[in-house]
């Protein structure tokens, strides 16, 4: 199958993600022109004037542009993440949601802000999302050998888990509006992201993700699993857990933030093999580039489709999600 | 000892989950020879092999290879002396012919440059060795099983290896396909790596391998060279048969009938 060019692909997504940003911050209930969005953003970089009203200004500066920067620092999070943990347990159906990584460590999160620690939120967060991980795996283990199938199963059972803990905890602690709340963390949810969220995911993306998607290489060497991958002089123990911490620590980040939001790590992975097919140096960035893109969309829809009202971006992913991930199910369904 | 010295292992023992699998094996292999490793099904052949690569490392004895200490010294540049093909291998990736054979030049790169002239040159050349060329672009999955352990063949050699081991490279082969893996490990005798081949099928171990180790039990019961071990005596001792060694009328090489004991 004739493949894309992976250098041509980044750099239309790379175009796409800054067209795909300045599009979505113009998308809303105040009109806001293009053209506007970038002297407004200019204009608080210190170049130029803003030529919006201090309220509309505020719309783009205060509201619109954090967090539709945060929905593609956790697209790219998450999308890298599934691609990192797809490679490294040889299994195309690994995914910090499915694994229940996404779940643990929205309960991390959940734990602290309820104990009023907020400032510990991405590391409780990551906590979380390790433990969750290993839970899964130490799981999938007793149960034999661990299989793609096995490990999904494994995931499945320590995210119900971790969800009704933290469905438990938002009900015991917060008054009122505790369904909405459950509801963000759960399905995962963009509506709450301001600029320290812009914060927190950029630093992750830069400190964890970008070391991250140059182990591509490495990542290669265990298409043929661990024995091949130390015959190459990799250091599979070190290798395999530092970058599950890794991801556990990016997908904790971005979860700490947006609550969990499914089929993100999954999914976009998935489609970038098919174009570029499967060598980890191209996938790992061109995964997080598409995530991005990915999900500034989702939650422009989100956020949109039913103006006034608002969904949870995760309702958005998992119906686009799901029915690709049953698709994928039914392909392998010799083999799992 | 002078730096012609081939593969030199001493008092390996490996121990697995406390079952002791390799009980103090010492061997050697010549440089440049190619050299079969055999025994029963659970002798320890595979243990053996992964433990002279490091690639599970024993839990006693000494390695060397040329006088280097082949335990002690960094993965990298271990892998850059030593390969190793494991039996069967297999992937769920989608990875090219070109692709897979790329993977053996990881120790010869860093993460991130991206791949020299000469790392393309060596590509090529050990596609050419192998006689895969033309499958460059097809995709590993589809291949026969013959041609896959082809690439797995010349992604080893991108590694530019002095010692090459393989596990069972003929399992599940055609005959014309077991012929052309040995064929080819023989010919690289000109090359001058050195070969030590686990095998199962004692024809072929006796027509083209220099030298035979024979493991039973996880010890070392006879090695040297292949005419003085390979009798029918110990092939009654080691595998419980009786086996009558004839001469190929054709090659003239030995051919091993079997009937039970």
């Amino acid at each position: 199958m004739a493949k894309v060019s992976p250098l041509a692909f980044g750099t239309a997504l790379g175009i796409a993600l800054l067209v795909s940003i300045t599009i979505a911050v113009t998308i809303g209930p105040a009109d806001i022109r293009f053209d506007e969005v970038w002297r407004s953003i200019g204009s608080h970089l210190g170049i130029g004037v803003s030529p919006l009203t201090e309220l509309r200004d505020g719309i783009v500066w205060q509201l619109r542009l954090p967090r539709v920067l945060t929905a593609a620092a956790v697209g790219a999070g998450l999308a890298l993440s599934g691609a990192v943990m797809q490679a490294i347990t040889r299994n195309p159906l690994a995914d910090p949601y499915l694994l229940g990584l996404s779940s643990g460590a929205a309960l991390g999160a959940v734990s602290v802000i309820v104990l009023g620690a907020a400032v510990l939120l991405p590391f409780a967060a990551f906590a979380g999302a390790l433990l969750a991980l290993t839970l899964t795996l130490l799981l999938a283990g007793s149960l034999g050998a661990i299989t793609p199938s096995r490990t999904v199963l494994a995931g499945i059972a320590v995210s119900a888990l971790a969800s009704a803990v933290t469905s438990f905890v938002i009900f015991w602690s917060v008054d009122g509006d505790s369904y909405r709340e459950v509801l963000s963390w759960l399905l995962g949810s963009l509506s709450g992201a301001r600029w320290p969220a812009v914060g927190i995911t950029m630093v992750a993306i830069i400190v964890i993700g970008v070391p991250v998607m140059l182990t591509g290489r490495l990542l290669d060497s265990f298409a043929f699993g661990d024995v091949q991958a130390a015959s190459l002089g990799v250091n599979v123990s070190a290798t395999r857990w530092g970058l599950l911490a890794a991801s556990a620590l990016v997908t904790g980040a971005m979860v700490s933030v947006s609550g969990s939001i499914g089929f993100v790590g999954l999914i976009l992975p998935h489609a970038v093999r098919l174009l570029v097919g499967p060598g980890n140096r191209a996938l790992l960035p061109l995964s997080a580039l598409l995530g991005a893109v990915f999900l500034v969309w989702a939650d422009t829809l989100a956020r949109t489709l039913f103006d006034p009202r608002e969904i949870p971006v995760g309702i958005v992913t998992a119906m686009i999600g799901a029915p690709i991930f049953a698709f994928l199910l039914t392909r392998r369904k010799s083999s799992t | 000892m002078s730096d012609d010295t081939g593969l030199v292992a001493e008092r390996i023992r490996v121990t697995i989950d406390g079952t002791l699998l390799i009980d103090n094996v010492d061997c050697t292999v010549a440089r440049g020879s190619l050299s079969a490793l055999v025994g029963p099904n659970g002798a320890g052949k595979s243990t053996l092999l992964r433990a002279l690569t490091a690639v599970q490392a024993p839990a006693s004895g000494t390695v060397t290879f040329g006088n280097a200490d082949l335990l002690g010294m960094p993965r990298r540049q271990r892998a850059r002396l030593a390969a190793f093909v494991e039996q069967d291998a297999t992937t769920d990736s989608s990875l090219t012919v070109d692709m897979v054979v790329k993977l053996g030049r990881l120790p010869h790169q860093s993460l991130w440059e991206a791949d020299s002239p000469e790392s393309a040159a060596v590509v090529t050349a050990s596609l050419e060795t192998v006689e895969m060329t033309a499958f460059r672009e097809r995709e590993f999955q589809s291949l026969s099983g013959g041609e896959k352990q082809r690439v797995m063949l010349a992604r080893a050699l991108a590694q530019e290896p002095q010692l090459l081991t393989l596990d069972e490279p003929t399992n599940h082969l055609d005959i014309a396909a077991q012929l052309a893996v040995l064929e080819l490990l023989s010919s690289l005798r000109t090359t001058g790596v050195t070969v030590l081949a686990a095998l199962h099928d004692l024809s072929l171990a006796a027509s083209y391998c220099d030298h035979i180790i024979v493991l039973s039990h996880g010890r070392v019961v006879a090695a040297g060279a292949t005419e003085t071990v390979l009798t029918e005596q110990l092939i009654a001792d080691v595998y419980g048969v009786t086996a009558s060694i004839l001469r190929n009328p054709v090659t003239g090489k030995p051919v091993i009938g079997f009937s039970p004991a």
